[in-house]
């Protein structure tokens, strides 16, 4: 098992590792802004999977770009409260401290594997370059990393496939080479946006078990972003129910699947599609 | 990619087959020939300039003077001017050093004037992406003549103490030589800047909506190597495709830029020649200007392939 080295600002903090009061965020002009958070607060612990359900639009994404202070281009982000993650207000940092942070104690992997690599550059290039931007190693050092995290995500092979681009790999093959760069210099949390929407079912519970097993063997915490409850079901301890930028529902996980108390809760659960009458989230 | 390169060579001398047979036809196509060109008057007695005919070949089938040119040019001879009846490969090639030194530098000029404005209008957007806009309309809408003629015009009369026009071989006098061709290489290359520009402008525009930029930029990488890595690697297939096209004019020469800054460039050249009507030197240039614009046409596409691996020549 590789070690997880924390900072000693980790070591000395006591409470949740990240701690979020009051989140707003506004897009767009500011006379006719979309208030897509209005209000969000929950905490993750250390070690803890934490999961964020809702529809499309709910705020979910939103959230989740906003704890990494990062907006799509060109996009006007404002944001309004506060994100403290070890100890610290996220909100408060200057961009360069940010970029300490991105990658380096937050990482994320993003809902679409076939578009979210670099395209002209080898996959193991594409893991490089971020652990070379946060460790202090060199070229073949982080080459060397790089391969031993393309096997540990279950990509065969990893010391030839590291020269490959990504258009040589599948979806699900894509989607391990970007959970290996988000664990590339063992961050704190770990934020997965629907990391299996755009994959084949079978595919799916393949990279849900990557996750898990990763997060148990790293001790990281996990955002776990979807639409699917099924997904969260298995997964995750805590559940964030999100509906219009506010957590309308929160709890353990087994404890709202059994007793939804929101009414939009009910109506998602009652929304999944099931297999079996009993069905996998009872 | 050896052997696409060599099936591009083979397709190449067919272009070169068919571009010079149009451009043998259009030649003669045009009223008036050489003994009439050269004579200048109609008061010459017929029997002259059937004579000039008859020496020159002029005076046989069409189809004929083509197979013959194209025997003879097979083996590497091009001819002798009619002018100055100094073999035209000679000549021709000494004119395309000329062009092709300025075509270097204001290829040079574009593409760096064209990735800074380029660059700025997509990365910072707002009055400095509205700025360059503009000024780009307007280069791309003025003429590079109109530009050749504006700077001798007013380097002419406010710098009366540089020597405008004129060409220095690089031999006798380097410094001379390279400084002579910046003015004529400015006025050629703002139209071909406006071209990288704009195209440099819409490729990183659209990579920087890509999600593999959201993840660079999620991995914490600094703005300048989400910018080179990320960005500009991505942006660049577009840009060289359009790029090597001008580049590929360019190295053709420009007619009138060469001889407003009387340059004895290729362009120069053609244009005397077509007005002699000088058959032979006309139909060498044509054809090195095809074979330059197909070879540039196949560099571009072996740029490509270095550039994104998912191309395969």
């Amino acid at each position: 098992m590789l070690e997880t080295e924390m900072s000693e600002t980790v070591m000395s903090e006591t409470g949740p590792l990240l701690r979020v009061r009051d989140l707003h965020a506004e897009i767009g002009d500011p006379r006719a802004p979309v208030h897509a958070l209005r209000g969000v607060s929950f905490d993750i612990l250390r070690g803890e999977a934490v999961g964020f359900v809702g529809e499309s639009g709910s705020g979910k994404s939103v959230t989740a770009r906003a704890v990494m202070r990062l907006a799509p281009e060109g996009a006007k982000v404002r944001l309004r409260g506060s994100v403290d993650f070890a100890g610290r207000d996220l909100l408060q940092l200057d961009e360069s401290e940010m970029l300490d942070i991105r990658g380096r104690r937050i990482a994320m992997v993003f809902q679409d594997p076939m578009t979210s690599l670099n395209p002209v550059m080898t996959v193991g290039a594409q893991i490089d370059d971020i652990i070379r931007r946060h460790m202090n190693l060199s070229a073949r050092e982080a080459r060397a990393r790089s391969v031993e995290l393309l096997g540990l995500v279950g990509i065969q092979d990893p010391a030839r496939r590291a020269d490959d681009y990504p258009h040589q790999f599948s979806g699900g093959m894509r989607q391990r080479v970007l959970i290996a760069i988000a664990i590339s210099c063992d961050p704190d949390l770990l934020i997965a946006d629907e990391p299996t929407t755009a994959l084949d079912v079978t595919v799916q519970a393949q990279i849900l078990r990557l996750l898990l097993r990763l997060r148990d063997e790293r001790g990281m915490s996990l955002m776990l972003i979807t639409h699917d409850f099924g997904v969260v079901a298995g997964m995750v301890e805590t559940v964030n129910v999100m509906y219009r930028g506010r957590i309308v529902e929160t709890g353990r996980v087994d404890a709202v699947f059994a007793a939804p108390a929101h009414d939009y809760t009910r109506r998602l659960l009652a929304a999944t599609p099931r297999l079996h009458r009993s069905g996998q989230a009872a | 990619m050896k052997r696409v390169i060599l099936t591009r060579l083979a397709w190449t001398l067919g272009i070169l087959l068919g571009v010079s047979f149009v451009a043998f036809v259009l030649m003669r196509a045009l009223p008036g020939d050489f003994a009439i060109a050269a004579t200048g008057a109609q008061s010459v007695a017929p029997e002259v300039l059937e004579g000039i005919r008859r020496q020159l070949g002029l005076d046989r089938p069409l189809i004929e003077q083509y197979v013959i040119w194209l025997g003879k040019a097979l083996t590497g001879d091009f001819g002798v001017s009619f002018v100055t009846r100094q073999p035209v490969a000679g000549t021709v090639f000494d004119r395309f050093i000329v062009t092709f030194q300025l075509a270097l530098i204001a290829a040079i000029m574009s593409i760096v004037m064209g990735s800074i404005t380029g660059l700025a209008s997509a990365r910072l957007r707002g009055a400095t992406d509205w700025i360059v806009r503009m000024v780009n309309g307007v280069m791309l809408a003025v003429p590079n003549y109109i530009v050749a003629t504006l700077i001798v015009l007013l380097v002419g009369l406010y710098f009366p103490q540089f020597a405008i026009l004129g060409y220095t071989p690089f031999l006798s006098d380097p410094v001379g030589n390279i400084a002579g061709l910046l003015l004529p290489a400015l006025a050629l290359s703002l139209a071909v800047s406006v071209t990288v520009s704009e195209n440099i402008r819409a490729a990183v525009l659209e990579v920087a909506n890509q999600d593999f930029v959201m993840v660079a930029r999620a991995k914490g990488l600094r703005r300048g190597a989400v910018l080179r890595d990320y960005l500009i690697r991505n942006a660049l297939t577009p840009v060289v495709t359009a790029t090597g096209l001008k580049v590929a004019a360019l190295l053709g020469g420009s007619i009138l830029v060469e001889t407003i800054f009387a340059i004895p460039g290729m362009g120069q050249y053609l244009y005397e020649s077509i007005n002699s009507r000088d058959y032979p030197v006309i139909q060498a240039i044509i054809l090195l200007t095809a074979a330059i614009v197909v070879l540039v046409n196949m560099l571009v596409d072996i740029a490509y392939a270095r550039i994104d691996a998912r191309v395969r020549l």
